[in-house]
């Protein structure tokens, strides 16, 4: 059989580690969803060999794009056409399933964010600022405190009966109103339908203050599969809200949407390193850099003992000396 | 010896230093500057300073800490006042006794206060106080003075053309690669501390330039456009910062050369919080430009800067290649 040509989509994200293959078509013909538990290097090289697995012998890879707050590192290791901000693969992703889109909610591990498209282009967004109650984060941990599955939390929400008023400014503030409810003998179902009740109405306040939440209204990211904030943002702005089918891995998926484009546009031959080369050993090394009183955190980034790529240092003293082989934007 | 007058390079060292330095010099004196904000002179000033306040009064602390042992007086005057029935955040009235109640071991402060509130010509008293640290001789001041306000005049007009603060004050080689992208005009509405800071700001400015985009900030704006703009307002605007952002605000919006408009601020300021509500309000209201507020605090990650400057200039590109029928996702 004839490999045919694919493109590959890679979400580094603070929570989860994304990837989306898809083919001319633009369909998704594999996705992964890992969690990357801190070490994103590993996560990613865990999704590499997964792919590789299932899908090796049949595919050809002919464009890479990474996004997300790793995008760099992802970009390092497996050797990206093209590195985009997450608003942008946000926002093409939901494009391609939903073309009338006209708001995208997207709750990720560590950021919100809200996206305005007014025809068929951003018009506006904005992200979280100094907060991150609300986020997948912050449920993670709530939930592993009242021993619930994630999967299960929104679950419980829906089965509330009576309401119960959670503070939603902070998440310092909530979890001590949570268990301040909870010593009060309030039921567990009615405290996480306050909450989830809670963080919506934080990210209305915070995040899409002044803005128009205008249909359709596409709600992606991870928190996407709560059931309890979904329907806690449906009652509180009266509108219905789709949830895509690929909800979960949005910013990979436009991720490889955009290395398609940029592949083809450019006509040339991808940067990708192949499946194999991402199992070599990559290691990240920080060092102090002692060369003036900004005591710059540099990141390096090794792989069998050369170092590949650097950064994180303000004078360029470090980064500069490496190969730049692409443009971040 | 020459008399050392130690200047922090913070706050208003980005509105007034070629006035501070000529008048200084002028009498005699050697002006030394503390360094570039560095992480250590953030972590030093953190620790010295009371926790509620902001980041450019944190760095502040820092900067002080950084020269006090070098020289022989500190310049920190008492600013209550820098235009006429205006005023000015109260953290620059109280910051020679914020600086003396807790940072030891100071030399002797110069904390003469400018307050200009009743009238402009309070500037000259002020100055005429502050130069008899130095000298008896009036008409020396007098003259230091004059000197002064010429070289000042020369700062704020290279500013006025279109010249960063910072490109004059740092005299650094702007080194920047430039975008293959046609140029954007972006305007920033913020503090001359917060914009010219490249630490405080995580080189914004550079990035953004690097991404393509001119800059243009309230203070290149007229003088005389920023009063009959704020003049608008029902009601006369109580800060001097205040006015100015909004009355730029309300220029830029008049300009058709400008393709977005950025207001950053830093968590926690009083003055801030409102006046951008108030831009905000306004520009959203009445233009449809892109806009983004961008919030500055003691985070050293730069991944949250990074990605809203990157998507906001993927925006207004965009935007434009929309108009012009180019398929294609920024």
């Amino acid at each position: 059989m004839l490999k045919t040509s694919h493109y590959l989509g890679i979400d580094v994200g603070s929570v989860s580690t994304n990837l989306v293959v898809i083919n001319e078509k633009d369909e998704i013909v594999d996705k992964l969803y890992l969690r990357t538990s801190g070490q994103p290097i590993n996560a990613l090289r865990n999704g590499m060999k997964t792919l590789y697995q299932r899908l090796g012998k049949d595919v050809k890879i002919s464009g890479v794009g990474t996004t997300g707050s790793g995008r760099q590192l992802a970009s390092v290791i497996v050797g990206a056409d093209i590195i985009k901000n997450e608003i942008t693969t946000h926002a093409i992703a939901a494009q391609k399933l939903v073309p009338e889109v006209k708001t995208i909610i997207e709750i990720g591990g560590q950021d919100s964010k809200i996206i305005i498209l007014k025809k068929g282009i951003i018009y506006d967004f904005a992200m979280n600022t100094v907060c991150a109650a609300g986020t997948g984060s912050f449920l993670d941990r709530q939930a592993a405190r009242l021993e619930i599955p994630i999967e299960e939390f929104g679950t419980f929400a829906l089965r509330s009966k009576t309401p119960v008023r959670i503070a939603g400014r902070c998440a310092v503030f909530a979890e001590s109103d949570m268990i301040h409810k909870q010593q009060t003998g309030h039921s567990v179902e009615d405290i996480i339908n306050g909450l989830c009740e809670a963080l919506v109405r934080n990210y209305l306040n915070n995040l899409a203050k002044g803005k128009d939440i205008e249909e359709p209204i596409v709600f992606q990211g991870g928190v996407a599969a709560n059931v309890g904030i979904v329907a806690a943002f449906e009652r509180a702005i009266e509108k219905k809200i789709i949830i895509p089918q690929y909800y979960d891995v949005m910013g990979a998926y436009g991720a490889a949407l955009i290395a398609k484009e940029e592949v083809l546009k450019n006509g040339r031959s991808t940067n990708f390193f192949g499946f194999e080369n991402t199992q070599n050993d990559f290691r990240a090394r920080s060092i102090e850099c002692n060369g003036c009183s900004n005591m710059c955190e540099v990141i390096e980034i090794v792989s069998n003992d050369a170092v590949v790529a650097c950064w994180g240092d303000r004078c360029g003293k470090w980064s500069s000396v490496k190969r730049e082989n692409q443009s971040v934007s | 010896m020459d008399v050392k007058v130690g200047i922090p390079r913070a706050l208003f060292y980005y509105q007034y230093y070629p006035l501070w330095k000529t008048f200084f010099e002028e009498l005699n004196t050697e002006v030394v500057l503390s360094d570039y904000s560095t992480s250590k002179i953030l972590d030093e000033g953190t620790k010295s300073c009371v926790a509620e306040a902001c980041l450019p009064v944190k760095i502040f602390y820092g900067h002080v800490m950084n020269i006090k042992d070098k020289v022989d007086y500190l310049f920190i005057p008492r600013f209550t006042s820098i235009s006429k029935k205006e005023y000015i955040c109260p953290k620059f009235g109280g910051l020679p006794d914020m600086i003396r109640n807790s940072i030891k071991d100071l030399p002797p402060l110069i904390d003469t206060e400018i307050n200009l509130r009743k009238s402009e010509k309070n500037a000259r008293k002020a100055a005429m106080e502050i130069g008899r640290f130095f000298t008896k001789d009036e008409r020396k001041i007098e003259n230091a003075y004059k000197k002064a306000l010429e070289s000042f005049g020369e700062f704020k007009a290279k500013v006025k053309q279109g010249v960063l603060p910072s490109d004059i004050l740092d005299k650094k080689l702007n080194v920047i690669k430039k975008s293959n992208e046609p140029e954007l005009n972006i305007a920033v509405i913020g503090h001359v501390y917060n914009l010219y800071d490249s630490f405080i700001n995580m080189d914004m400015i550079d990035k953004l330039r690097k991404r393509g985009a001119k800059i243009i900030t309230v203070d290149m704006v007229e003088d005389e456009i920023i009063k009959r703009n704020a003049g608008l307002l029902p009601k006369k605007m109580f800060w001097n910062f205040g006015s100015r952002a909004y009355g730029s605000s309300l220029h830029f919006l008049e300009r058709e050369d400008i393709d977005g408009i950025i207001y950053l601020m830093s968590f926690g300021c009083g003055v801030d919080s409102f006046v951008c509500d108030l831009a905000e309000r306004k520009i959203r209201k009445t233009k449809d430009i892109p806009f983004i507020v961008l919030t500055l605090d003691e985070h050293s990650g730069e991944a949250g800067m990074d990605t809203r400057l990157d998507a906001f200039i993927d925006m207004i590109r965009w935007r434009y290649k929309n108009e012009n029928n180019v398929s294609a996702y920024g």
